[in-house]
């Protein structure tokens, strides 16, 4: 009972007519029970225990309950109606052998043991009168601790039988880069903690269902146990240990991944609806796939030309989103592909209609064969109709213009040169030179009936004259 | 005998004729005013924005739910308590306004439940695109309408069936009449109805194709519909605030004698940290959609980088609600099965200040932790690490109520009607989405699971198990004293035994794909991915959730009608609504005042008192003895 008050001594108001009864109480605290107390007043009638209780604080008021000029009532409707942060006690001192105390609880037998270890735990020298109580008692904390046993071996069971289990479903991708190394091993730490977490509630919750139901007709209620601050304490420190030290391996994690190498190969990556754009700076290749030499590590310079977009190769295990701007948005990301092999860089952030199929390859090559390749795309070929392809492909037209005839975002180039155009404005035009032209430099000038106006402006605005003359030569290759 | 009520008496109807008044006046008058401007007459919009704004503010004034404001305004009189039309009977009672705030707790639950109805149909419709790769009937535009539409309707049925929840039980749990505000109450209520409309609306204005972020650029040259939808969430937002100020006001000024806060159901508690979570994040969307309007009406350039603008100050402004958000669905969930658990299992709520502060913490920590939904957004890399130590930190209040709802199971004595079916259901499923948020929550391994379905995955098993779940067992357990009948219980078994596998597989086969490289909102999907299996029974598993609700509204329909009629304290309840309110509910609630004497969870304790009326008779004389000579007796050495 003690226990609840936090300072260290208790403050007590006594409310007696007796004499008798407030000395040997507060002989009785003083000299027996070796508690710290501090008798704050002594009273006669429950007017002038209002008046003390208005000035000083109190924490326990002991009321005679042998006092008949004293109404005990007055007292116990004012603590246990009001605030409740005070306690009383009712101490009949009557029979000189025993002190009958009422404190305002009342307690069914098994659970009076509980309440009175916290007296006891007050060193008092009270003791039980009831030795019927304590082996009752006993032999109720051995099966609870039975049923506790029983409880955390399921949770071992349970926990092992979840990190097989998971073991044996397909979760995560190939890992093909240096940085998927941290990651997945982080990934692993994380499903071994969930797996004992989620085992760790649930089969204490199904352990309760199967064990703790009520039983048919029994309409009494269980044991009344309100909290334990102990416990409270203990599982709010471990969690708090556990995801402290969670979040220092995440940010060490997250150094390694991110560790620069001075020597890495620079490509810039141009997001668009709905393509990309990959730059080799150092080759001046412009490519629409994304070409990279094993076990080397390549740093990416990521923009966007109209909204957001996001570079993920899952298989990579990394991500960052590309911001349009310009300059002062643009953010690296960097990747050491570790498996050779074929992969889809994916955009990860909702980007518009085409969002889904916003998807490059990604192709990772031995050094020797990425020589090859830097070779072949740095030599210009002489027929502008190859050109021509070449650029619709890297300038990503064939993303939303299909060249079989289907119909994508914008009109199919099988068959456009030449042919008539209905515009949505209603007047017809014939799809020649000027008309091309004026559809990539200005493509919301023409807008063809039944497609929607979304063509970014800025597309026409990175293409020269001459490649825009090699389109239209290969443009009027497709009949 | 009673008079007939003329259909354009009935609030709803008189709310929609305004809205389209005032539709038509939005259109006229940026029209008109163009036209003598000599600017081209039709402008899409800025007249359809006008439109918007006007059709809402003829619902409000036509829906009758700012009359008394407007008389005060006028200088005439109005009663202190504001009165229904008593000659509203029946349906027409329910849609019309009331100052009620059972009424009006009523209205926000059916309400939520045909919102949250709709977002599922939408959720259906494109999980049967989603059933194989390759476009199955709906295109890529209507897919990303029909995505985001899930997305914004479902959060605004979340928040309905909140203020549902809030309104209906609050005054009841604290012992008061009514809310602080009734006319605020009804505003905050009716509000949402011409906002829903807005969100659907978008639907015949060209779609949306942002997701329900809304993320600038992409939302600032989204197709029309986009205007309508950033109104229709502006317009959510007023009714959170309102709400939320008066749930404060509640809580603070009418609570019974004796409730002192530490003695409040802990429903109140979570319902207090919720509104105060609503009261100050939610402007912060609102000003943050109003920007982008602002952005496409006028051209500011406040997220347009061409212009000079930053995008990733919106997902600062958008996230700072937006992750509070969720915490205000899941709070006034968790609190919920803070308070049915202790009436299923006959024991005290374990460590009840415990689990009533944890609610205050995870509300303080949510402010804390937004910029974890931009890890990979390229915000500075160096707010990274501390938004993961902070996010992290959430765990902490919320294990504590894990462990806290086990331990007040443990060595209980459990019957498992249907609401305690759902909050046990609650409580597994909040835990796969707590358990899932760490792997998202720590930097490095988010750089993978960013965007993707593992993240869809975590958020539907929070928002499952944290809102929905315990939306159903409180409707479950409160169903009768709300409408005087008993649901039908089998009918809810059925319902909770389809609901729950079928959540499972989908919420985990979520978290499979998007491991394996299933990217979220994309109408379309790799078939090298390998993940059709996967994403077959993810469709299979929400037809069968699908089909549960429909159980689930034939048992309340029917039950509401032709259920067995209850009268008494059906689930034992220590709580004041079930204790001492007569079924059905008066009027205004408690008869006469009631008062608080004891702890409100005291299962197992012998005699123990919560609450009793304060006319009741003098303590010697109650049935609980207040002097037993016998029950604690010790003797002194």
């Amino acid at each position: 009972m003690f226990r609840n008050f936090s300072r260290s001594t208790v403050r007590v108001l006594i409310a007696s007519n007796h004499a008798l009864f407030r000395h040997g109480l507060m002989s009785l605290f003083k000299k027996k029970l070796g508690v710290k107390v501090e008798i704050v007043a002594e009273v006669t009638n429950f007017e002038s225990a209002i008046e003390v209780l208005e000035k000083h604080e109190v924490d326990l008021v002991i009321v005679d309950y042998d006092d008949d000029q004293l109404n005990q009532e007055d007292f116990l409707r004012r603590f246990v109606g009001g605030g409740g942060q005070k306690r009383i006690i009712l101490v009949s001192l009557s029979n000189p052998e025993s002190a009958m105390l009422y404190d305002r609880r009342e307690l069914p037998l098994s659970q009076f043991e509980e309440w009175f270890e916290g007296w006891q735990e007050a060193s008092t020298k009270l003791k039980v009168s009831s030795a019927g109580v304590d082996k009752r008692n006993n032999s109720s904390r051995s099966n609870r601790m039975k049923h506790f046993v029983v409880a955390g071996f399921l949770v071992v069971v349970l926990t092992v039988l979840l990190i097989l289990g998971a073991g044996q479903v397909r979760l995560l991708p190939v890992a093909a880069s240096t940085q998927a190394q941290p990651i997945d091993q982080l990934f692993r730490l994380m499903f071994f903690a969930i797996a004992f977490l989620f085992s760790l509630i649930v089969v204490f919750m199904l352990y309760s269902i199967v064990v703790f139901r009520r039983r048919k007709g029994d309409e009494s209620d269980a044991r009344h146990i309100e909290g334990n601050t102990k416990l409270e304490v203990t599982w709010t420190t471990i969690p708090l240990i556990i995801v402290l030290g969670l979040s220092f391996l995440g940010a060490r994690s997250l150094a390694e991944v991110e560790r620069p190498d001075p020597k890495a190969l620079e490509v810039d990556v141009i997001g668009m609806q709905w393509t990309w754009r990959f730059e080799y700076p150092r080759y001046g290749i412009v490519s629409n796939e994304l070409v990279l030499p094993v076990n080397k590590q390549v740093v990416l310079y990521l923009t966007s030309q109209d909204v957001i977009h996001s570079f993920w190769v899952p298989e990579f295990r990394v991500k960052q989103d590309l911001l349009p701007g310009g300059e002062e948005f643009v953010r690296t990301l960097r990747i050491t592909p570790t498996e050779i092999g074929s992969y889809k860089v994916r955009c990860a952030e909702l980007c518009g209609i085409r969002h889904a199929y916003m998807e490059s390859p990604v192709i990772v090559v031995s050094q020797a064969d990425f020589d090859v390749w830097v070779a072949q795309q740095t030599g210009e070929s002489t027929d502008p109709v190859e050109r021509g392809r070449k650029w619709s492909n890297q300038y990503g037209c064939l993303s939303c213009h299909s060249l079989d005839g289907s119909k994508l975002v914008g009109p199919s180039w099988l068959g456009l040169f030449g042919s008539e155009v209905k515009l949505a404005d209603g007047r017809t035009v014939i799809a020649d030179e000027a008309y091309i032209i004026e559809s990539i430099r200005n493509p919301g000038a023409a807008i063809v009936e039944g497609y929607p106006n979304v063509m970014p402006a800025n597309v026409g605005q990175d293409l020269s004259d001459e490649r825009i003359q090699d389109i239209i030569a290969f443009i009027k290759t497709l009949r | 005998m009673k008079e007939k009520v003329h259909l354009f008496e009935i609030g709803l109807v008189r709310g929609l004729i305004g809205m389209t008044l005032g539709v038509l006046i939005g259109l006229g008058l940026v029209s008109g005013i163009r036209a003598l401007l000599g600017l081209p007459v039709w402008n899409p919009e800025a007249a359809w924005v006008l439109a918007g704004v006007f059709g809402t503010i003829g619902f409000m004034l036509m829906v009758g739910v700012m009359r008394d404001w407007i008389k005060w305004a006028l200088g005439e009189e109005t009663p202190d308590f504001p009165e229904t039309d008593p000659r509203l009977q029946g349906w027409a009672k329910y849609l019309s306004v009331s100052y009620d705030h059972k009424i009006i707790g009523i209205q926000y639950g059916v309400t939520a439940l045909i919102v949250i109805s709709l977002a599922g149909l939408f959720a259906i419709i494109f999980r049967t695109e989603l059933i194989a790769p390759g476009i199955q009937f709906l295109q890529p535009q209507d897919y990303n309408t029909i995505m985001t539409l899930h997305g914004i309707v479902m959060i605004g049925g979340m928040l309905l069936g909140v203020g549902a929840m809030s309104n209906y039980l609050v005054p009841l749990l604290i012992g008061a009449n009514d809310m602080a505000f009734p006319r605020l109450n009804a505003f905050a209520y009716w509000i949402n109805v011409p906002a829903v409309i807005l969100l659907v609306g978008t639907l015949f204005m060209g779609g949306l194709e942002t997701g329900w972020t809304g993320y600038p650029p992409l939302s600032s040259r989204a197709p029309l519909g986009t205007q309508w939808f950033l109104l229709g969430v502006y317009f959510i937002g007023f009714s959170s605030i309102f709400g939320a100020l008066n749930i404060i006001a509640t809580v603070m000024k009418l609570r019974a004698k004796g409730m002192t806060y530490f003695r409040m159901p802990v429903f109140v508690w979570t319902a207090a940290a919720t509104a105060l979570i609503a009261l100050t994040a939610t402007q912060l969307i609102g000003l943050s959609f109003q920007l982008v309007m602002f952005e496409r009406l006028f051209g500011m350039a406040f997220f347009e980088p061409a212009k000079g603008g930053n995008p990733i100050l919106f997902q600062h402004l958008f996230w700072f609600y937006s992750h509070p958000a969720v915490y205000v669905f899941v709070l006034t969930g968790l609190g919920v099965i803070s308070e049915l658990l202790p009436v299923f299992a006959r024991k005290p709520l374990f460590g009840y200040r415990w689990v009533a502060l944890s609610s205050f913490g995870i509300a303080l920590v949510g402010f804390l932790v937004w910029a974890h939904h931009m890890f990979t957004s390229g915000m500075e890399p160096y707010l990274r690490v501390p938004f993961m130590y902070s996010t992290l930190l959430v765990a902490v209040p919320t294990g504590v109520k894990f462990f806290s709802w086990v331990a007040t199971i443990w060595e209980g004595k459990l019957s498992f009607e249907t609401p305690m079916l759902f909050v046990l259901g609650a409580i597994s499923i909040f835990l796969l989405g707590g358990l899932s948020g760490p792997p998202n929550g720590v930097v490095a391994t988010d750089l993978h699971l960013q965007d993707t379905y593992w993240i869809v995955g975590h958020f539907h098993a929070t928002m499952f198990g944290g809102f929905l779940f315990p939306f159903l067992a409180a409707i479950y357990y409160w169903f009768p004293k709300i409408t005087g009948r008993m649901y039908n219980e089998t009918l809810g078994k059925i319902h909770f035994y389809m609901m729950l596998p079928a959540f499972y597989v989908q919420s985990l086969g979520q978290m499979q794909v998007g491991l394996l490289g299933m990217r979220r909102r994309i109408a379309d999907y790799d078939p090298a991915l390998q993940i059709e299996f996967s994403h077959l029974l993810i469709t299979v598993a929400a037809y069968v959730i699908g089909i549960s609700l429909i159980i689930a509204f034939i048992n309340f329909a029917y039950s509401a009608a032709k259920g067995k009629v209850v009268t008494t304290n059906v689930w034992r309840s220590r709580s004041p609504e079930w204790a001492l309110l007569p079924t059905p509910i008066p009027a205004h609630n408690y008869p006469e005042p009631i008062e608080v004497v004891g702890e409100p969870y005291d299962y197992g304790l012998e005699g123990a008192v919560y609450v009793r009326l304060s006319s009741s008779a003098p303590l010697r004389e109650t049935s609980e003895p207040s002097l037993p000579p016998d029950t604690a007796v010790a003797s002194a050495d």
